[in-house]
């Protein structure tokens, strides 16, 4: 890597990174940084620009973040730091190959990396039962993303990302509406994406977009955050003339609850919730799931000390680079949400959900971490009702 | 018919003595068949049975020692395990769960191994080629 590589320069520029007034700020924030692993995402930015012959420096930290815009929600200075990672990680993977240890050996990468086969003939639909009204083809789509996968892959730690699914088609059934939900859909390409693999993820992009079209849709409605930013923010820019829809379950919600006519039945637990880092820092999106909570009679929502935009992250990003740094994170996080005495753990995201199980069960901790966690949409589900009362869609919240 | 890309994933102990001892004998084996030598299958997760399909690999077999042979122990039990929750993503995926062999050997059985990995590449080869391969070039470097 040069000082004058053109590539490099642009990312500063781009980012920038040049702006970086080297106050420390986004150290002193960084989860990662904070339980004590060797990484400052200062250094790395002041590497960059000052000292870019320490190659091995500045690709092993590429590598480490988090991509959780802690950092950035700090910085006085603008400098677009998670936006920064995905470029060099980009860009070395594109000369270097890709880096970065990947937690449970690449299972996840491959089974994505796999999906971008043209010849594809999934049976990724087996888990829809009578119960759930889907159309083969329509205007409105349902994104289930890799549930049905993790759901297999995750059994071993008793995490439920299906129930997601399940649970968001039933709220759009209660609702009267039928999605779509495709045969062939693939991995929406988010961990290829982070994890510097552009090129699958384009082939992702599109074989999901052609498919969409295929069924005559026109709006997709996605209950994932990470899901919500590539179809929102980054399919865009890989079809042109995109022309989707791509709509928050949690949002559709908001606004057919606000027409009236809906309410839900009472839920007397205390909560507390986790800002998943794709839904609140990434798509500034707080307020939503808040005030769906809000709604819910004799629910109580305790904020952890860091909420919102100080939320820290589950531990983990893209499935790679768990190690004992995330555990701590976890765990931390964990005692944060255990302090708020809390019966209850919330979050939006199958993958915060799936990281924080994981540490729940960290045997040397016997159970001292442990909380039931819960989706939105599932606690959703197990509520609502049309005003004159009806029984809920779901299962109730243990 | 199309060809097909065979792996085998031998353990060290019984069943590579069978292999070790089928090309002593100058046995014929199928020619579209790669071996990859493991101190045991216990080794093996499901990610590297993922992974080679994720190389194009057409069909994986696991040449394992019998239950009671494993000298670490739980060797043919965490391959059992492992070939039982990959066959549900292979599934998923579309790749027939059939892509996914597992055999047990006895230190001994070189004409039953010879004749397994035979009738694989058979069944492998009416099966024709694994539809489920990336488009494009996996990892880098
Ligand atoms: S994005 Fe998160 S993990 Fe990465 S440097 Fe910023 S605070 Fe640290
Ligand atoms: S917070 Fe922003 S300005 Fe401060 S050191 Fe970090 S990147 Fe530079």
């Amino acid at each position: 890597m040069k000082l004058d590589d053109p590539r490099i320069k642009r990312i500063i520029r781009e980012r920038s990174l040049s702006f970086c007034l080297e106050c420390g700020k986004c150290s002193a924030s960084c989860p990662r940084m904070l339980t004590g692993k060797e990484y400052s995402p200062r250094l790395l930015a002041q590497k960059l620009i000052t000292e870019p012959e320490d190659e091995a420096f500045i690709e092993n930290s590429v590598w480490e973040c988090l991509t959780c815009g802690m950092c950035e929600e700090r910085c006085p200075s603008g400098v677009a730091y998670s936006r920064f990672i995905l470029d060099m990680r980009t860009l070395l993977a594109g000369t270097k190959g890709l880096k970065g240890y990947r937690s449970h050996d690449g299972a996840l990468h491959s089974w994505m990396r796999l999906m971008t086969s043209p010849d594809l003939e999934q049976n990724r639909l087996d888990w829809i039962g009578p119960e759930l009204r889907v159309a083969g083809s329509g205007p409105l789509a349902f994104f289930t993303g890799c549930a049905p996968y993790f759901d297999v892959f995750f059994s071993w730690i008793e995490v439920d990302t299906l129930s997601i699914a399940r649970d968001s088609i039933r709220l759009l059934n209660f609702l009267d509406l039928v999605p779509v939900v495709l045969g062939e859909e693939r991995c929406c390409g988010h961990d290829l994406l982070w994890t510097g693999d552009r090129e699958n993820f384009e082939t992702l992009c599109r074989q999901n977009y052609e498919e969409f079209k295929a069924a005559g849709v026109r709006e997709v409605v996605v209950s994932c955050p990470e899901c919500y930013q590539v179809l929102s923010q980054f399919m865009p820019q890989v079809i042109p003339g995109f022309d989707l829809k791509i709509t928050l379950l949690m949002e559709l919600l908001d606004r057919e609850i606000r027409k009236g006519g809906l309410s839900f039945q009472p839920l007397p637990r205390r909560v507390t919730y986790q800002d998943p880092c794709r839904l609140g820092r990434m798509s500034g999106r707080y307020q939503v799931p808040r005030t769906l909570l809000s709604l819910i009679p004799e629910l109580t929502l305790a904020e952890m000390e860091n909420s919102g935009r100080s939320a820290v992250c589950c531990g983990n990003n893209g499935f790679i680079n768990c190690d004992l740094y995330s555990k701590r994170i976890q765990v931390e996080r964990l005692k944060e949400a255990k302090a708020t005495r809390a019966e209850l753990l919330v979050t939006a995201c199958p993958k915060c959900m799936i990281h924080l199980t994981c540490a729940m069960r960290d045997p040397l901790r016997q159970g001292s971490l442990a909380l039931p966690i819960r989706d939105l949409a599932n606690v959703l589900a197990g509520q609502i009702e049309w005003s004159g009362g009806e029984a809920p869609v779901g299962p109730r919240p243990r | 018919m199309a060809r097909v890309n065979l792996l085998g994933i031998c353990c060290s102990w019984s069943p590579f003595a069978c292999y070790n001892a089928a090309g002593m004998a100058r046995m014929e084996l199928p020619s579209n068949f790669d071996l990859i030598r493991v101190m045991c299958i216990g080794r093996i997760n499901q990610a590297l049975i993922l992974r080679a399909f994720e190389y194009g690999a057409d069909g994986v077999i696991l040449l394992e020692c019998q239950d009671e042979d494993c000298r670490y122990g739980p060797g043919p039990e965490v391959g059992h395990n492992n070939v039982q929750r990959v066959r549900k993503l292979l599934h998923l995926l579309g790749i027939g769960q059939k892509r996914l062999v597992e055999k047990n050997f006895a230190a001994n059985e070189r004409e039953e191994l010879v004749a397994a990995l035979w009738e694989f590449a058979r069944d492998m080869e009416a099966m024709g080629t694994n539809p489920a391969k990336p488009s494009q070039e996996r990892e880098g470097p």
